[in-house]
């Protein structure tokens, strides 16, 4: 399976920026870019026409919360799907995250088969949009 | 502190009154002074055994505390060592990942191998008898088994990739014992300011700012209760799915 969709995944830690490529290309999805934080990520998504953004909370310099509102605040990014794969655990955070817009919550440490489901899910509900 | 007897006083200041109204100067003077003496004998032994008390104190907190061992040098190397760990998991994880990558075509090209060797073998054999017949059962056993264990092997590959998310898990817990540690150095370099007699002025460096759960609190650990958490994956689909039913 293959698929021309382009994701942006944004996480200060490289390793876990790499567990995710790999897992993408593993789905079919080979059209991946990397970003440290979400000061980094923006200009990315401003300038390039991403599908999906799949990004951590707890960032160094801008973290994924900032992010995802920043998104939504922007009028052409406002519908970009964006997927938060966190290991932030408190209830409040995750109504905050679902308030601020966000299409689905990944909780670290995650399955291969839970991320599957959620991006199928994300990617449908797009498909329907 | 010993207390003047109130009879001593009385007579030290009757003898004043008398030279005063006798018009006495030097016996003034010299009762004056027996009173003075009188007084300082109870105060001056107290006082200056407080100064000793005092500076012997502070002389322990800079010297017996280690004081400025611990914060010139001692807790900077303990920030260095956690630096390091997560430098040396970061490595570790992108060590085993690469093996995972470099695996991954290997358990693909016998899943392979063993595929088309079956269907050669299965194709033939319904052409030439003759040639089957050259294939040993033991043969076609082997092969399924080892297309059937790449398959399990490509699982565990996946699975050794996932695992090594605990480099992330790890790291930011220990990043937010390094900030901690940021906090207690400037904290106890301001007490070595304090013990060497100067004035703190301000802090050399600003403290990282505080954490808060919109910035993001890191990973759950277990024994430290992080105000009220979600127990999973369940838990937010749970939650998530009775937000959206309440819109």
């Amino acid at each position: 399976m293959s698929s021309n969709l382009k994701f942006l995944v944004v996480d200060d830690f490289s390793t876990m920026r790499r567990i995710v490529k790999n897992l993408l290309q593993e789905l079919g999805y080979n059209d991946i870019t990397e970003a440290d934080d979400g000061n980094t990520a923006l200009p990315l998504l401003k300038a390039g026409s991403f599908d999906i953004l799949i990004t951590d909370w707890n960032m160094p310099g801008m973290p994924g919360l900032d992010l995802l509102k920043a998104v939504r605040a922007d009028s052409k990014l406002a519908k970009l799907p964006v997927l938060m794969l966190t290991a932030e655990a408190k209830r409040e955070q995750i109504v905050e995250a679902a308030q601020a817009g966000v299409s689905g919550y990944v909780i670290k440490p995650f399955t291969a088969v839970t991320l599957k489901e959620k991006l199928d899910k994300i990617l449908a509900s797009r498909a329907a949009a | 502190m010993s207390h003047p007897d109130p009879e001593q006083f009385r007579a030290q200041v009757a003898a004043l009154q008398g030279a005063l109204d006798g018009g006495d100067a030097a016996g003034f003077r010299h009762a004056f002074e027996a009173l003075s003496a009188q007084m300082d004998c109870g105060l001056l032994p107290e006082l200056k055994r407080i100064t000793a008390t005092a500076q012997s104190a502070l002389a322990r907190f800079s010297a017996e505390a280690r004081l400025d061992v611990l914060a010139g040098h001692e807790v900077p190397d303990a920030r260095k060592r956690l630096t390091h760990v997560v430098k040396l998991t970061d490595e570790a994880a992108h060590r085993t990942m690469d093996l995972v990558d470099s695996c991954g075509p290997l358990v693909d090209e016998a899943a392979r191998g063993a595929a088309s060797l079956l269907d050669a073998w299965r194709s033939y054999g319904e052409r030439d008898l003759a040639f089957a017949a050259q294939w040993p059962e033991s043969a076609a056993t082997y092969l399924q088994r080892t297309r059937a264990d790449s398959e399990r092997l490509r699982a565990n590959l996946t699975e050794l990739l996932m695992a090594q998310g605990y480099q992330d898990i790890t790291g930011q817990i220990i990043r937010s014992v390094i900030a901690l540690v940021d906090e207690l150095e400037q904290v106890l370099g301001k007490l070595v300011c304090i013990a060497d007699g100067n004035e703190v002025t301000s802090m050399q460096r600003a403290l990282p700012a505080k954490l808060d759960w919109e910035r993001g609190l890191g990973p759950q650990v277990a024994g430290i209760t992080n105000g009220d958490a979600v127990s999973g994956q369940d838990d937010i689909d749970a939650l998530l799915s009775q937000m959206a039913a309440d819109k």
